[in-house]
């Protein structure tokens, strides 16, 4: 069953090299759109028959692959991952749904979305340390290639530089993996059987630094983040989507589940730093929004901000905060994907996203009404206004932090303070304000381009209200990964 | 069957959301064929029967103990969170309050808005916003207390930024909702801390805990200022008043809401959290500074302004200063009577000043004049309004300011000082402005003035007669605003001259406003001193001017900074490594343009160089070097 998950969209990715050239563009679209609908499907089953109340993984799968090495073909799902998976599969279908009809060499792009899929499903499912870490790089190849192949101006500088960092990124995590095994002796790469052996403290605190170092990478945690805003700013609206709704949440999973997870002594000693550099890195995602002039961009360095948090909270180590930091990954990957869409369709509209030359989109008649409304939406379930997904998981992240880090938790609720005046100064500058001349032709938004982000928009004000319905999946996974069990 | 309809109280908010929900289809222009009125007589339907359900809920709380409705909402770990609503006289009472005057100010606006295009958008708006105040006067829990107030701050800012196409609006939004923004911000932070410290987060909960004095001194005063932070900005108190006066460039029946009901749920809030405040002097000591430095400064403010909405709101923020007085002094049962009744007068001197903004198209009080004869409902209602607010005539303001110093309340000197400048210039303002829209000789813009239509007359007609009679309410149910009895009841007054003195701060206002010299074009004084003052409470002690060159000015400039720093030092750096890596590497510099052999090649380069150390014993010289430098 899990195994699906990976191979349905893999299958669809080799599909697409074999359909007819000649045929319209949109086959490959309806191909693929099938294939991540029929992969949200199995998801949205295995949901149902998930047991949120038992400890460890569930639907297991396990083939021995390549026993000399100790790398196995090991699946599994837990309380932790289940709602990455989920997010992963909806924002695919998001994604390939808002592609351009229109778009240059559909085979290929919609293969490398599929394969980007797959790659980010199978790092999540993976019990396996090595077969994270294939899973892990799997992902870049895909990535990098939609970004510097359907990018923007300075799409080959953007993705150079994603591959560079997130490639050393890796080669820093599969150091500490490897560094692991040897030491511990063990004979396998196997996640559970790692986490029964033990390590002494200095041990453990060499393999976590170039663990940490990699995942920071991927998060990104400043000082290692400047590859995200140039990204973002290059790849296009679809592939902002998945960056930010689930790439980066690889990075934190890696943060919950092997820093956490394997080196749990270790971590402890290093966490006040940690928090202390969430709360930097908060301040200074949040800091360097204000001053940008891209609407993206914007978007990007408040990405940096609140994944920020969930640093925050792993740091803190409460039952309460780590089960925080999971709903903050799925709040920030259904908020940040919901405001890269609306970017995307001004974008679209406008051919800009400067918000000097934008002015009075909210205009009923000429304007983008409706992109507008659900933007000042977006932008408020961003800075945590309650009824919202993104106040009650910020709401958990620093209720559980601040009894340990009272500190770095203010920093970042000052941090929370700032995306409220970063967004603010957009809505005024680019929806308010009269519409100028220039503007006044704008092609109609239809409805059907709303759809994804009223989707979005509909998932955020329900788990705002409904909290329990996504903590409840992760509770019992959450306290297990700090006890041990 | 009694219970039963107790139980249904918490739908009332729900009306005003269901109503705001109802109007999308006109305001998403999904049905244009009937025009935006459909969505307003939708919202004005709701909050009727929101008011009808209220009263029955009432009638039955009336001589009932307080009860309470807990909601479970969310368990995680070791953390509870339960949303509960109160059930008392004094919470239904509120709610009524709410929907009542929401109720006539969407009549109001029905004649007021009537030509603006977006009328199903204002509609929507006033029913989100009529939710959240109703849920506030409900609500039992800080959680969802703080909740609400965000929701309030939300709809605050979309209904100033309601036209949204003139510039000082989009100022003024911005103001709204980042002033209020940075207060509930500071909220939050004592919320997290109380919930981190055990305490429960229902006010009931939160009243026990502060008995058992559970923390240090330095914590509670931290904990009680985080708490003032969210009313002080709801309240529009210094430093956090100047929202208000911006915020009157939205639509007026907004701003009835605003002036009346908004400012008086965030002192609402403050009462509720009262026993909190108690547990640290400095918090007590901080609303009352506030308190008197907003009352002065703010009274001070109005008597300079020419714009008619202007001179009334600041006046709104110096009477809630009196509240926050109260309030520090623990003198709650003074702090709902002043905001019932400041609230009713406050929201008919701005259903009067709407209908002569209306008339006149026109906001600037020196080219007015003459208008008693020309709109004689409007007259009235300015004139009962300003009777209630200031104490003069026995009527609203009046009856509260005499409870205070009767002697039930151990009251101090300096607190009836600062209560007869205030009444001393709220008189004179009133006066002011009375003399200068009213009477006088009609000028240009005022010539042509007929009284306003009845969707407007009607709210304001009616909301006259209650304020007639309003001030016999407190005075017939001398308690039934009173959660705490007053402290020493029945002893001798302390002040034996205190209400005489009030009543003739009142007279004196009211000879002063009467007598100055008003010139229409508003000409300069030529004094000096008296142009350096005009300019500084017209400008509102340069307040704006003042944040603009420190806060304002410091948060951009070190976005500015981190943004520079982003660019050319941490990206810099990068930059220079690639760059090395380039001269150094000579691949890459062939491959930028998309091939993936390149990247095939490093990972295999750093695989093959792990796998070399690790295989080679290399790794344990790499692992003992790290090991010694870490012990």
């Amino acid at each position: 069953m899990l195994s699906a998950l990976i191979l349905v969209p893999l299958l669809g990715a080799a599909l697409m090299g074999f359909l007819p050239q000649k045929e319209p563009k949109t086959i490959a679209r309806s191909v693929a759109l099938a294939m991540a609908v029929s992969v949200l499907v199995v998801n949205i089953v295995l949901g149902f028959q998930f047991d949120p109340t038992v400890v460890g993984f569930q639907f297991a799968e396990n083939i021995p692959w390549i026993e000399w090495i100790g790398l196995n073909y090991h699946l599994g799902i837990d309380g932790l991952s289940l709602p990455l998976i989920f997010l992963n599969s909806l924002l695919t279908v998001i994604a390939i749904f808002s592609s351009s009809k229109s778009i240059e060499r559909p085979r290929l792009y919609y293969s490398m979305l599929l394969l980007l899929s797959a790659g980010a499903a199978g790092a999540f499912l993976a019990q396996d340390l090595l077969l994270f870490f294939l899973f892990y790089e799997l992902e870049i190849i895909p990535l990098y290639i939609l970004i510097a192949i359907w990018g923007g101006k300075r799409r080959g500088y953007a993705a150079m530089k994603f591959l560079l960092y997130t490639a050393f990124s890796g080669i820093l995590v599969l150091a500490s993996f490897l560094g692991l095994v040897w030491l511990t002796g063990a004979s396998s790469f196997d996640y559970e059987f790692l986490r029964t052996q033990t390590l002494a403290l200095d041990s453990q605190l060499l393999l976590l630094a170039p663990l940490l170092v990699g995942i920071f990478i991927k998060i990104p945690i400043f000082p290692f983040h400047t590859w995200l805003p140039d990204a973002h700013v290059e790849a296009s609206t679809p592939i902002s989507v998945l960056l930010a709704g689930v790439l980066l949440k690889l990075g934190t999973y890696a943060l919950l589940r092997f820093a956490v997870g394997l080196f749990l002594e270790g971590w402890v000693v290093l966490a006040p730093w940690m928090a202390i550099l969430a709360g930097i890195s908060a301040l200074y995602g949040a800091s360097c929004a204000i001053a940008q002039k891209d609407m993206k961009k914007v978007v990007a360095y408040s990405s940096i901000a609140h994944m920020a948090y969930i640093l925050l909270a792993a740091s803190a180590t409460t039952r309460l905060s780590i089960t925080a930091a999971v709903f903050q990954m799925v709040s920030h990957g259904l908020i940040s994907a919901l405001l890269f869409l609306l970017v995307g369709v001004v974008y679209a509209k406008t051919g800009t996203r400067d918000v000097d030359s934008l002015r009075g989109l909210l205009n009923p008649e000429k304007g983008l009404p409706v992109t507008g409304g659900l933007m000042i939406l977006g932008v408020m379930a961003s800075s945590g206004l309650p009824g919202m997904v993104g106040f009650i998981s910020e709401f958990l992240v620093f209720r559980g932090s601040f009894p340990i880090f009272p500190i770095p938790t203010l920093l970042c609720l000052v941090g929370t303070g700032l995306t409220a005046v970063y967004f603010l100064l957009v809505i005024n500058k680019v929806f308010f304000g009269r519409l100028t001349e220039s503007l006044s032709q704008l092609p109609r938004v239809r409805w059907i381009e709303h759809v994804p982000a009223f989707a979005l928009m509909t998932l955020i004000i329900t788990f705002g209200i409904q909290p329990s319905w996504v903590v409840h999946w992760s509770e019992v996974q959450a306290v297990a990964l700090l006890t041990g069990g | 069957m009694t219970d039963y309809l107790l139980q249904t109280t918490w739908i009332i908010p729900f009306y005003g959301l269901l109503g705001a929900i109802l109007t999308l289809p006109w305001s998403l222009g999904i049905i244009r064929k009937t025009g935006p009125k459909p969505a307003a007589y939708l919202n004005i339907l709701l909050t009727a029967i929101a008011f009808i359900h209220g009263s029955l809920i009432f009638n039955l709380i009336w001589t009932k103990p307080t009860q309470q409705l807990v909601f479970p909402w969310l368990t995680v770990a070791d953390l509870n969170l339960t949303l509960a609503i109160e059930l008392s006289p004094v919470s239904v009472g509120a709610l009524e309050l709410v929907t009542g005057i929401s109720l006539l100010v969407q009549i109001y606006a029905l004649g007021y808005m009537e030509k603006d295009w977006s009328l199903a958008r204002f509609f929507g708006l006033m029913g989100f916003f009529e939710a959240a105040l109703g849920g506030i006067a409900l609500s039992d829990s800080l959680l969802l207390t703080y909740g609400l107030l965000e929701l309030l701050t939300l709809s605050t800012y979309l209904l100033v930024g309601f036209w949204y196409a003139q510039p000082l609006v989009v100022t003024a939004a911005r103001d709204a909702f980042l002033t209020k923004r940075v207060g509930d911000i500071i909220l939050l932070m004592g919320l997290v801390a109380l919930s981190a410290y055990g305490a429960g987060l229902n006010f009931s909960q939160l009243e026990r805990w502060a008995n058992t004095s559970p923390v240090e001194p330095l914590t509670a005063a931290l904990i009680g200022l985080s708490l003032i932070a969210g009313p002080t900005g709801k309240c529009a108190q210094f430093p956090f008043n100047l929202w208000l006066d911006e915020a009157m460039e939205g639509p007026n029946p907004a701003g009835i809401m605003r002036n009346s009901i908004v400012v008086s749920a965030g002192a609402y809030v403050l009462v509720k959290l009262q026993p909190i405040f108690t547990l640290s002097p400095v918090s007590s000591d901080t609303l009352i500074v506030l308190g008197i430095v907003t009352a002065i400064g703010t009274s001070l403010m109005a008597i300079a302004q020419i714009d008619i909405k202007r001179a009334l709101s600041h006046s709104t923020s110096a009477y809630l200063g009196l509240v926050f007085i109260a309030v520090g002094l623990g003198q709650v049962d003074i702090a709902f009577l002043l905001l019932f009744v400041h609230g009713i007068a406050k929201a008919l001197l701005f259903m009067s000043a709407g209908s002569v903004i209306l008339t006149t198209s026109n906001q600037n009080v020196t080219e007015m004049g003459g208008l008693w004869s020309r709109m004689p409902a409007t007259t009235t209602a300015f004139v009962v309004g300003g009777a209630g607010l200031f104490a003069f005539m026995p009527m609203g303001v009046f009856w509260t300011f005499q409870r205070w110093f009767n002697g039930s309340w151990d009251v101090d000197w300096w607190l009836l000082a600062v209560v007869l400048f205030v009444n001393t210039l709220s008189a004179l303002n009133i006066t002011r402005l009375f003399r200068l829209v009213f009477l006088g000789e009609p000028q240009m813009k005022t010539r042509r003035a007929p009284e306003v239509a009845w969707p407007m007359a009607f709210p304001m007609v009616a909301l006259t007669i209650v304020a007639l009679i309003a001030p016999t309410a407190p005075i017939q149910w001398p308690f039934w605003l009173s959660p705490t009895t007053p402290l020493n009841l029945g002893e001798e007054s302390i002040i034996q001259l205190a209400t005489p003195l009030i009543a003739l701060s009142g007279f004196v206002g009211i000879v002063i406003g009467a007598t100055i010299k008003l010139d229409k074009a508003w000409a300069r004084p030529t004094q000096m001193i008296w142009r350096f003052f005009q300019d500084l409470f017209a400008y509102d002690f340069y307040i704006e001017r003042l944040y603009e060159l420190t806060v304002v000015a410091g948060v951009a400039f070190l976005a500015k900074l981190t943004s520079w720093f982003d660019r050319y030092v941490v990206d810099g750096v990068v930059n220079l490594v690639s760059l090395a890596t380039i001269f150094s590497g000579n691949a890459l510099k062939y491959n930028v343009s998309g091939q993936s052999q390149f990247y095939i090649l490093t990972i295999l380069l750093g695989v093959s160089l792990l796998l070399w150390s690790v295989l080679n014993g290399q790794w344990s010289i790499v692992t003992n070097y790290w090991s010694s430098l870490l012990n």
